[in-house]
């Protein structure tokens, strides 16, 4: 009996460079040429400008807890030996949100506007996912 | 400005002539559609009318299927001038009560029947795995990537962002939480259909099993079987039915389409700009409101669109859920027959339906809001971020 695993990332055609830069322990974000600005998650169209001269572009990987919520509840089994834990909606400092999780310090002490930075957890060969630490 | 006098002119145009829902809470062995059809069955006999009387059909699909509201129609053996389903979750109740009144004004249809209703509770108690993952959309329509990866699943989660987020700005507490699942508790309590029986206390919320927090069960809005339908026809033809019209006096509709995530979406939502539009159509403001039902997917929605319907300020949500206004003896008796909280969940559906029968002043006196003359619902969903808000009055 094998433990059942966390569910991999099954990207979408749009979101394979992000993932590609993941792998290699780089937080990469869609970018506009045109106006400069960031946004997640990835398209191909520039939602502040709908310029179509998008490319991806490394960030800092500091920001903050815009918000968070700690999951006492099982919903899939892979996650049964780690609750409480703690998943967060992280404002990066170029702007775009994203959902991740807080590591480093039990779920009870990640607040809102917390300094994070991101790190990466190698879950599968190939696949790293981005998760944030307190600064 | 131009908009807002076009839309004047739909003002008290409409009524709600029929009303009904199906069995409500645990109903095995009855799927989503035959709940609907249940539903609308009992609205047509309430109406007085007969299925060939209708020739609108406007409902919320898909759940998991495709054409919703032509199975509706098959079911019902009716052909229709005017038929669609639409998408926005549970703000598409009173988004389809909206386009029958704009297709009734503009001679599409004349008379249109609305309702909506799923096997929620029979969908995640099929087996265990259902139970565990206490879904409701099909495997088809969930994320991918972005959320599975880090353990983030549920409805509740996402409104619990708001929640968490709410509570930092505003000193928001669990407190103000469990008085509203409490205040509708004791509504569901004069209500024989509601599927919660059994009181419940602020202590006894407090002492709840954690679901994903700040969330435990009580802030959870029941899985249900359960289904409501209305009949939508103009005034003119309602002179004529069996019940006391309920006037359509305005609506409104916002839809936050950059995402929950986006701007402050998640602690000022939808029903701010939804319920502007919907007070200036009816001609009345949040003062006038006696009866709000109010979409309670979690017991911080009702909080937080309190304060975005203007019953108080933002951040006073807290203060204002304390008071006991919500309450049948308060200020704004809310969710008079339990809501998605206590009564049952048919995603706004119920909603439409209790405002509605509030309006005929039919209750006895336990649960009817005394002298109400005007009454509000609000409809949330769509990836959280859709809105629309109905005011009701009297004729
Ligand atoms: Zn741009």
């Amino acid at each position: 009996m094998t433990e059942p695993r966390k569910p991999l990332p099954r990207p979408a055609p749009e979101s394979l460079p992000y993932w590609e830069a993941a792998a290699q322990h780089r937080l990469d974000m869609p970018h506009c040429q045109a106006c400069d600005g960031f946004w997640f998650p990835p398209s191909r169209t520039c939602p502040h400008c709908t310029s179509a001269d998008v490319d991806m572009k490394t960030v800092s990987g500091r920001g903050k807890v815009f918000s968070f919520v700690i999951y006492d509840r099982v919903y899939h089994p892979a996650f049964a030996t780690e609750v409480p834990y703690a998943v967060a909606l992280v404002e990066l400092e170029e702007g775009p949100r994203l959902i991740s999780n807080i590591v480093g310090i039990p779920a009870e002490q990640v607040r809102c506007d917390m300094p994070v930075a991101v790190v990466f957890d190698d879950v599968a060969e190939n696949v790293s996912v981005p998760k944030f630490k307190p600064l | 400005m131009e908009m807002i006098e076009a839309s004047r002119d739909l003002r008290d145009t409409c009524a709600i002539v029929g009303i009904g829902n199906s069995r409500l809470g645990k109903v095995p062995g009855v799927s989503s559609l035959d709940l609907i059809v249940e539903a609308m069955r009992n609205a047509l006999d309430d109406a007085g009318l007969k299925a060939s009387d209708v020739d609108g059909i406007l409902c919320r699909g898909p759940d998991d299927v495709y054409s919703h509201h032509q199975m509706v129609g098959e079911r019902l053996g009716i052909n229709a001038k005017f038929s669609t389903t639409v998408t926005n979750g549970g703000a598409s109740q009173i988004l389809s009560v909206a386009l029958a009144v704009m297709a009734i004004r503009h001679g599409l249809a004349t008379t249109v029947i609305c309702g909506y209703g799923r096997d929620a509770w029979s969908r995640t108690h099929a087996n265990e795995e259902a139970r565990v993952r206490n879904e409701t959309r099909p495997p088809s329509q969930l994320p991918r990537e972005f959320g599975p990866e880090y353990g983030y699943y549920s409805a509740a989660a996402t409104h619990a962002f708001g929640a968490t987020r709410h509570m930092h700005l505003y000193g928001t507490t669990k407190d103000h939480f469990g008085q509203i699942a409490v205040a509708f508790r004791e509504h569901a309590l004069r209500n024989p259909q509601a599927q919660m029986k059994k009181p419940l206390t602020l202590e006894e919320y407090h002492a709840q099993r954690s679901i994903v927090r700040p969330f435990g069960l009580y802030d959870c809005s029941l899985r249900s079987d359960a289904a409501g339908a209305v009949i939508v026809t103009s005034r003119a033809r309602a002179k004529d039915l069996r019940q006391p019209p309920v006037v359509i006096k305005g609506f409104g509709t916002h839809n936050n389409t950059r995402g929950w995530f986006a701007d402050d979406n998640m602690v000022t939502t939808a029903a701010k700009q939804s319920g502007e539009r919907a007070y200036a159509m009816a001609g009345v403001g949040p003062r006038d409101v006696d009866t709000a039902q109010i979409y309670d997917c979690f017991t911080y929605m009702v909080l937080t669109q309190l304060e975005d319907y203007g019953f108080c300020k933002k951040g006073e949500g807290g203060d204002f859920v304390a008071s006991g206004a919500l309450r049948m003896d308060g200020a704004l008796p809310t969710n008079t027959s339990g809501g998605q909280l206590s009564e049952a969940h048919a995603e706004g559906m119920l909603q439409l339906v209790e405002g509605a029968r509030q309006m005929r002043h039919t209750y006895a006196a336990d649960r009817q809001v005394r002298d109400a003359e005007i009454a509000l619902v609000s409809g949330h969903g769509g990836n959280q971020v859709c809105h629309s808000t109905l005011i009701l009055g009297r004729a």
